[in-house]
């Protein structure tokens, strides 16, 4: 009823919304390119995915500087305006690494050996389903429901299964007859993708911390 | 309408000093603009006085009979105390320097109403504590409901938006209606004016000092301030103005500073934190007993100085 009061801070909202929208679309764009460089030779859909992923990166950045313009003209209350845009730039960090990782891929041209395949899948599997998890969580604190703890019981347990596959992988390609040049860049690209579930996991626990904080 | 200069002014500087406590909070913290926030304090305290400031100004009229010049006396009494107070940086009460003259003047009339006094010193003393429990009740009351609504987070901001800027109109209503009578009660005891008449002069003298005046008193309260979360801040704002609404029906001006600090102790008890310093209490208590004192040794002193005459070289 009084929404015409409020534009700036409907605007806000629906900023908000179209971030966590922008930012599935990054990880379905960058689940697909990583998968298709892993397949048989699709260069050519991996060099087109990584372009979409960094579009929708760049939007990303760019929904960021509308709602931080919108919040330094007093948008919301000030503890509000602190939570959502700490949480803003905490969540950030996830296309960017994203981006990172098929960027050292393409420019590396990194050749990934057919053994650990199947366990780096995994593992970019499970992270994926950390970020999917991480996008509900997130609309769940906007929308003040229950259940974000649930949510992070998921994403934390994910975390854990990453980072004992991504322990595995590096033990893996450290005890192999790689080239050790080859190890080195197999070994960062690993943590790369493991720190995808590890930031999930942070702002997790920040939107939790968040939730709990808006209670009285 | 020379003799009404006295308190027209200590009508600006309650205005300037007090609007802080109903306003500030949601000012200092950047949730609603000053000039918004001061208009609609000013309209809100000059209603207040208006429609329900007549209680506290028949309480003050009987503490004693002044004629004219003794009720300017304690008007100016009331505002040299009130400056002594904010140099020394002490929370300062209006309401017990105006009364503090008027003691002072009854004292040289021999015409103190004991029975009004001990009602204004109850008061007087039930204040912090009235406000700090009534800010714990409506602090559980309304965090109950709060928990479990189901709007989301920007619904629960426009929500504590709103609550601000009534809470906040409904303080300055009760701030009106509460502490007109000190500022133009003398008047009508003197015969100057009618009830009406010392309301409308009141509130609009209060209302130019919040309008002129409030915005530098409330940035420095704001900083001095305990730093509450929205949702406190808003009990502390409705607490306030429950607990001035409760002294307006008795008809005894009370202090909003003191009902701001018993706010802020009530919301220190219900999270189990402290909120306010020991130092912040201690200043309290030493301004509570000072001011009516001060008020009271100034208003006699100035009486007798009025008697004074020149008698020349011969």
């Amino acid at each position: 009823m009084f929404n015409f009061l409020f534009k700036k801070e409907n605007r806000v909202e629906e900023l908000l919304y179209s971030y966590i929208e922008n930012f599935n679309l990054i990880q379905e764009h960058f689940d697909k390119a990583i998968l298709s460089y892993m397949g048989e030779g699709q260069y050519e859909e991996f060099d087109f995915l990584k372009s979409r992923t960094h579009k929708f990166e760049s939007k990303a950045d760019d929904i960021i500087d509308e709602i931080n313009n919108l919040m330094y003209g007093k948008v919301l209350i000030p503890d509000s305006r602190q939570d959502i845009m700490f949480l803003l730039h905490s969540i950030d960090k996830i296309p960017g690494t994203m981006e990172n990782i098929l960027f050292s891929i393409k420019y590396q041209q990194i050749e990934i050996p057919s053994d650990i395949i199947l366990q780096l899948k995994d593992l970019i599997r499970i992270s994926m389903e950390s970020c999917r998890t991480l996008s509900k969580q997130i609309k769940k604190f906007i929308e003040n429901k229950k259940g974000i703890r649930s949510l992070l019981n998921i994403i934390d347990k994910n975390e854990s299964h990453c980072d004992y596959i991504e322990k595995n992988l590096i033990k893996h390609i450290f005890n192999s007859e790689i080239d050790p040049f080859l190890i080195l860049q197999l070994k960062e690209l690993i943590i790369n993708i493991g720190n995808i579930s590890d930031q999930a996991d942070i702002v997790s626990k920040q939107v939790n911390i968040l939730s709990i904080k808006r209670r009285v | 309408m020379y003799s009404l200069l006295g308190g027209i002014f200590l009508g600006w500087s309650l205005g300037a000093n007090d609007a802080s406590n109903v306003i500030g909070t949601a000012v200092s913290s950047r949730m609603i603009k000053f000039w918004t926030a001061a208009i609609l304090a000013s309209i809100f305290i000059i209603l207040g006085a208006l429609i329900s400031g007549q209680a506290g100004i028949e309480t003050l009229k009987g503490l004693t009979s002044f004629n004219l010049s003794q009720a300017v006396i304690s008007s100016i009494a009331a505002a040299i105390t009130v400056t002594i107070m904010t140099l020394f940086g002490l929370p300062v009460s209006t309401s017990q320097s105006v009364v503090g003259a008027i003691i002072g003047i009854s004292i040289i009339n021999h015409q103190l109403n004991f029975g009004g006094l001990g009602k204004v010193l109850i008061c007087w003393f039930t204040t912090p504590v009235g406000s700090a429990v009534i800010t714990v009740i409506i602090y559980k009351c309304f965090a109950f409901f709060y928990n479990h609504l189901k709007i989301g987070l920007f619904g629960l901001d426009r929500l504590l938006k709103f609550g601000l800027i009534i809470s906040g109109s409904y303080g300055a209503y009760v701030l009106g209606a509460n502490n007109v009578a000190n500022v133009t009660a003398v008047f009508v005891g003197a015969g100057k004016l009618n009830v009406f008449a010392a309301a409308l002069i009141g509130g609009v003298s209060i209302a130019f000092g919040v309008l002129t005046f409030s915005r530098p008193v409330m940035e420095t309260v704001g900083k001095k301030l305990v730093k509450l979360d929205p949702f406190s801040a808003l009990m502390v704002s409705i607490s306030l103005g429950v607990t001035l609404h409760i002294y307006t029906v008795i008809g005894v001006p009370v202090s909003s500073s003191q009902a701001v600090v018993g706010g802020v102790l009530g919301i220190g008890l219900v999270k189990g934190v402290s909120t306010v310093s020991m130092q912040t209490l201690k200043n309290i208590f030493f301004a509570w007993f000072l001011t009516p004192v001060v008020a009271c040794i100034i208003a006699i002193l100035i009486t007798f100085g009025s008697y004074l005459e020149y008698m020349g070289p011969n």
